[in-house]
């Protein structure tokens, strides 16, 4: 039993990450139509930020994180402002290989900033955590957690609460209507842009503290938070947090099989993935559009 | 015609004079090519370029010499290398191409078991030796050929050392937790624990694999922590051994013993988890500490003093660059020994060799691999690798048992 709950709460921690990481991928996907493969590479540009505040300037990296929302805003915006806006209303197709460029690009840029080595960000906390028991809860993932909730809260506020957040809102449900009622579309693009880009930045924060990163470690990340919008559904912050959690969850109790049942733990996930796609295919709490 | 045989004999008498200078009395033969493919581009730039470090040294080391001496003839030695760009089918090719056209008289192996394995396939079509240092799975010596040598330990090799070790060791850890990646290297060693542990009266409580390239490793550390053992193994990369540390002091796994097939050498893994690298073990092909006593060539702090010299500011050479060192010159003993540049017969020398160098005992069993050499074991011991198995290469004792996380 006490096996069974310390598995949920890796799950769940686990599926902290994924929900940071979701966050971000959901927002571009629903209102830019763009699956970004970019993402990944956004992430780890914020994983290696807060390393280098942590290491240069020895700062908490939970500090750090809204320098990298901050700097992956600007570059998100400039990004999505300066390139991606030339073909946003070209086929799928054409911003799949832009942005799958884009990733090569930032990727090869930090091998040439950083090399290929391993960074890690080891604040003096890490490792240690909450015992309840035989329960193990660790700080730093729980931490991650409570932040990657509060980042989809705040995200949720913004979308919901806020004129920007409206009319995103309203380019997501029709965007030449949006552009008739005076929405500047590209400014709006590329706000939209931003703000998915400094929550992977934030992710990519949280990331760094879990595990050591590389300049390829963001691939891996692009593919799971389009497994997350999936299974949780595009078009509402909520759902992500659904499918993220979800997402981790069955991870952990996948890699518990005995035995070699561990290597299909994606597999399992992805099975899954399939399974909503057909049987639901808005995603466990997403809205059909 | 006075002045011509004048001329022709101070001619002559210059010849003399500039042949005695070679104290042996010794002449001067062709040079004898060597080939090696590289990845001095792509994913394996790093570790080829160590191979080509250990390559360089013994060339400029047996070129001062004089070159390999065959029946008293002195020949130079070239290596010529050609980038593979870090693929292992190119590879293949650019031996091919090394043996026709640039009439190489032997090869030295490329980096990595995936090259190795299909250079070894063209070796054997042309039946010219290659020595290699860096592809360790068997799989490249049980296709039964006959002209492909490696002088470094074979996968199954690399964790054994530290079970060897942990038998020495009081209290005798009795339980293993043996957790792998899912790739054929990997598997290898993990097997290999398999069947050794239990010949030491260790139980294997976990066989757990995972898959290659996993940053996420919680539920297989859950999975070990649930069973307490006294020894938590990994075989796989940097990436996962890190992971792994990172879960297992998270989760507080106290083994008496971490020990990490690939991972814990590299000055990465210390600085990524700076203190909490501590007491980890790894197994290892060579170390600057170890004291074997070499037949020929440099011994152990020279030739860490050569490496120094020649790539200063890049600190001590790691085993990549001592097995790649160690090809060259299981080749060059084996010429010497065959008396001969006939390649047919410098391979059966090769069959035949039994000498000890700085990097340890190269001697190949019928398959062509060393597994005469025994692995090192190494333990990180404030934030420095130091060498603890076997004793009688060892610079330090294994700090044992491993203290809990939260007295550390």
């Amino acid at each position: 039993m006490a096996d069974f709950v310390q598995l949920v709460v890796l799950g769940l921690l686990a599926g902290g990450i994924y929900v940071a990481v979701g966050v971000g991928f959901g927002l571009v996907w629903g209102v830019l139509n763009i699956v970004n493969l970019t993402h990944g590479a956004l992430v780890i540009v914020g994983g290696y930020i807060t390393w280098m505040l942590f290491a240069g300037l020895h700062l908490d990296p939970f500090l750090s994180l809204p320098v990298d929302a901050v700097a992956l805003f600007l570059l998100g915006y400039t990004l999505q402002r300066g390139v991606i806006n030339r073909i946003i209303r070209a086929p799928l197709l054409f911003t799949f290989l832009l942005t799958f460029g884009l990733n090569l690009v930032i990727v090869n840029t930090l091998l040439l900033l950083f090399g290929s080595d391993f960074r890690s960000v080891t604040p003096a906390y890490s490792g240690q955590g909450l015992e309840l028991g035989t329960i193990v809860i660790p700080y730093v993932p729980l931490t991650a957690l409570g932040v990657a909730i509060m980042l989809a809260v705040v995200l949720g506020l913004v979308l919901n609460r806020t004129r920007i957040g409206l009319a995103i809102n309203a380019i997501a449900s029709d965007r030449d209507a949006a552009q008739l009622v005076g929405i500047d579309l590209r400014h709006l693009y590329a706000m939209t842009y931003g703000i998915g880009a400094a929550c992977a930045g934030v992710a990519g924060g949280l990331i760094a503290m879990i595990q050591a990163i590389t300049p390829t470690a963001g691939e891996p990340y692009t593919l799971q938070a389009f497994v997350v919008v999936i299974l949780g559904g595009l078009g509402r912050v909520s759902a992500t947090v659904a499918g993220g959690l979800l997402f981790g969850l069955v991870e952990a109790f996948g890699q518990s099989i005995p035995g070699s049942g561990s290597v299909f733990a994606n597999a399992i996930a992805f099975g899954l993935m399939v399974i909503v796609l057909v049987t639901r295919p808005q995603g466990l709490m997403g809205r059909l559009r | 015609m006075r002045v011509r045989t004048s001329a022709l004999f101070a001619v002559t008498v210059l010849m003399v004079a500039c042949g005695g200078q070679a104290t042996t009395g010794e002449s001067t033969g062709s040079t004898i090519v060597l080939g090696a493919p590289l990845g001095l581009t792509g994913s394996l730039t790093k570790e080829s370029t160590l191979t080509q470090q250990g390559y360089n040294l013994w060339q400029d080391w047996i070129n001062q010499r004089g070159g390999v001496v065959v029946n008293g003839v002195k020949h130079k030695v070239t290596i010529k290398f050609y980038d593979d760009t870090s693929n292992a089918n190119q590879s293949a090719v650019l031996m091919q191409k090394l043996i026709t056209e640039d009439h190489a008289n032997f090869l030295l192996g490329p980096y990595g078991s995936a090259a190795t394995a299909t250079d070894a396939a063209i070796a054997e079509q042309n039946q010219i030796p290659m020595v290699e240092a860096n592809g360790a799975a068997q799989a490249i010596f049980n296709q039964g050929y006959k002209y492909t040598f490696g002088v470094l330990s074979p996968a199954n090799k690399y964790l054994e050392g530290v079970i060897d070790m942990a038998a020495t060791l009081t209290p005798k850890p009795s339980t293993v937790a043996m957790l792998s990646a899912d790739d054929n290297f990997s598997l290898e060693v993990a097997n290999a624990i398999n069947d050794y542990a239990p010949t030491k009266s260790m139980k294997i409580v976990l066989f757990k694999k995972y898959k290659n390239g996993a940053t996420n490793l919680t539920a297989e550390v859950q999975a070990a922590k649930a069973l307490n053992p006294d020894i938590l193994l990994n075989s796989g990369h940097l990436t996962e051994a890190i992971a792994i540390n990172k879960a297992a002091k998270e989760q507080k796994l106290n083994a008496k013993i971490f020990a990490y097939s690939v991972g814990p050498s590299t000055p990465d893994f210390i600085t990524a988890l700076s203190k909490d690298a501590n007491y980890v073990y790894d197994g290892s092909q060579w170390t600057p500490q170890v004291k074997y006593a070499p037949a020929f060539y440099l011994s152990v702090a020279d030739y860490v003093a050569a490496y120094k010299t020649k790539y200063p500011g890049i600190g001590n050479p790691d085993y990549h660059v001592a097995e790649s060192t160690a090809a060259c010159l299981a080749l060059q003993r084996a010429i010497e020994n065959a008396s001969s540049l006939d390649p047919k017969k410098v391979r059966d020398a090769l069959a035949a060799l039994d000498v000890t160098v700085f990097f340890g005992r190269l001697k190949f069993d019928q398959r062509g691999i060393n597994t005469y050499k025994p692995m090192v074991v190494e333990q990180i011991q404030n934030g420095a690798h130091h060498t603890v198995y076997p004793s009688d290469v060892a610079d330090a004792q294994p700090m044992y048992p491993t203290p809990a996380w939260d007295q550390r």
